[in-house]
């Protein structure tokens, strides 16, 4: 649909839409292209073994300020560690807030773009995107990401926390390859260390003294150290605390107050009662 | 085509100005001013919404037809979310928005003369760095210009005047931002009280004394509703925008018609 009265801003290569337009569209009709539509040649199998970098363990829980989502910062390439300071835990907007393994360079893009769009939509339609819609554009994403994910070199598969408002609580959705959306109750998470772990999580908030939901934040924040660096122990693609880098883990908190960072000041004091003293 | 002859090209031209200036003669100026933590732009309403997010550290306000406003604004928006998308969120800067976007977009809409022009006057505000502020505004025709410190569209060239003489003698820079809206709405009040006007008053230079402005705000709270929207620097989120609510507003104007 074109708009001609604003064609003057068409002298560029920008496009002239209709009012409701998505940022997604926007920017298609601008030329972008999404990279997991058009990467359509690399199969793994020909030529020299392509061995994408790929993120490792991350995990959201609920605890009873909100919703805490952690990651380690380890990526990785087959047997070799490409890098030891990755963020794997994304600010989306100021209540939103993605956690990704898999390929962080689709994981980036798709990160921006929702991004982006969010606020294109707050500042365009002069209201908040809706979280249910805001949940619907990352699974339009991830559904386009799919021809990357079938090649075995992009896969995305996302955590998205989120804090809702309207029913005065913390969210957490994981996604399939696919773009299907599944809201968990209690906690979640994937990556390469996530088998680790899945069954200590669910032993702990099931049997365990508190469940994640009754968890004061610094016991949930603490918990999360403990879980990633069980991770580290049986995965070797899952980083861990090193003291010569001096590098955390991220977490993030989403809260009634919106997302907050846990400060690496916090997280040294942490670290040496729940791990080093443990 | 009668457009082939030079005369009935300038005809033509200053009949469409003539058409849009009547349009917005009596329409509700909008005031910006920089202030101790960044920008304040403000006006009044009935309701509907004037002031606007354009991006993190760029707002805008605009006096005219509501749709044309619309179409505008979107417009801007557009620009600044692929240049933010694209480039950086850095790279999106208010002269782009007014060199490449809104000023060709007015300036095509109004030389094309099958067409209506847009009914609208637009002023831009943009925090630069850690200190500076640039405004710009936007005419009808499509001719910008920049302003430092402060900057208003009020329904004629004689409203702009009377609001900087006003901003000119008022504005203080380091100012609270109650002050700031104090001076903002005072300086609103000239420009409106100049629309009221007839045509024959507002040939000559007009000087607004203080009681006219207490009482074209006075009439105007009756049935007008304050707006404002501040660009703040040291708000914490990545967008420095941010709309006052009426309570914010509230002792600031009651202070002044009381």
């Amino acid at each position: 649909m074109s708009d001609p009265s604003v064609r003057g801003f068409n002298d560029g290569a920008l496009p002239a839409l209709g009012p409701g337009a998505d940022f997604f569209d926007l920017l298609k009709a601008g030329g972008y292209q999404f990279p997991g539509r058009v990467i359509a040649d690399v199969t793994p199998g020909h030529g020299p073994a392509f061995q994408p970098t790929e993120g490792t363990t991350i995990l959201a829980l609920r605890y009873d300020d909100g919703v805490l989502i952690a990651g380690d910062r380890r990526a990785t390439a087959g047997n070799a560690v490409i890098y030891d300071r990755a963020d794997k835990v994304l600010q989306i907007d100021d209540h939103s807030v993605m956690a990704i393994s898999g390929s962080p360079a689709m994981a980036y893009e798709i990160a921006r773009i929702l991004e982006h769009s969010f606020q294109y939509h707050r500042r365009r339609q002069l209201t908040e995107m809706s979280i249910e819609a805001k949940l619907r554009r990352l699974s339009i994403l991830i559904r386009d990401n799919l021809p990357m994910a079938m090649q075995g070199i992009g896969a995305v598969i996302p955590i998205f926390a989120i804090y809702d408002r309207r029913d005065a609580t913390g969210k957490i959705f994981f996604y399939d390859a696919l773009g299907a959306q599944f809201e968990v109750t209690d906690f979640t998470t994937t990556g390469s260390g996530a088998a680790a772990i899945r069954g200590v999580m669910y032993h702990l908030n099931r049997w365990g003294q508190t469940p994640f939901a009754s968890l004061p934040r610094e016991e949930a924040i603490g918990l999360s150290l403990r879980l990633l660096f069980t991770a580290s122990e049986f995965d070797s693609a899952t980083g861990r605390y090193e003291r010569t880098a001096d590098v955390f883990p991220t977490i993030k908190t989403v809260t009634a107050d919106g997302l907050s960072d846990v400060s690496v000041d916090e997280l040294r004091d942490l670290q040496a009662r729940f791990i080093d003293a443990g | 085509m009668m457009l082939d002859e030079p005369y009935r090209f300038a005809e033509a031209v200053s009949n469409r100005r003539d058409y849009v200036e009547d349009q917005l003669r009596d329409g509700s100026p909008v005031v910006g001013l920089t202030y101790g933590d960044g920008i304040l732009l403000l006006t009044m309403g009935r309701g509907q919404r004037k002031l606007y997010e354009t991006y993190d550290r760029i707002a805008m306000g605009s006096m005219g037809h509501p749709t044309d406003i619309e179409k505008l604004r979107q417009a801007a928006v557009d620009l600044a979310s692929v240049v933010g998308f694209n480039y950086s969120d850095a790279d999106v800067t208010l002269q782009q928005i007014v060199y490449f976007g809104l000023g060709p977009a007015v300036k095509g809409m109004f030389d094309d003369f099958i067409r209506s022009p847009y009914i609208a006057r637009i002023l831009l505000a943009e925090l630069d760095g850690d200190q500076g502020s640039v405004f710009y505004t936007v005419d009808y025709d499509g001719s910008f210009a920049t302003h430092e410190g402060h900057a208003a569209v009020g329904g004629s060239i004689e409203a702009d005047r009377v609001i900087k003489q006003r901003l000119d003698a008022d504005h203080q820079p380091d100012a609270s931002l109650q002050v700031a809206l104090d001076v903002g709405l005072k300086a609103w009040s000239a420009g409106r009280s100049v629309g009221l006007q007839d045509e024959a008053a507002g040939e000559e230079e007009t000087t607004v004394r203080d009681d006219e402005i207490q009482r074209v705000l006075r009439e105007a709270v009756g049935d007008m509703t304050v707006e404002a929207m501040v660009l703040n620097r040291d708000r914490q989120a990545k967008s420095k925008a941010q709309s006052l609510t009426a309570e914010e507003t509230k002792s600031v104007i009651d202070a002044i018609v009381a």
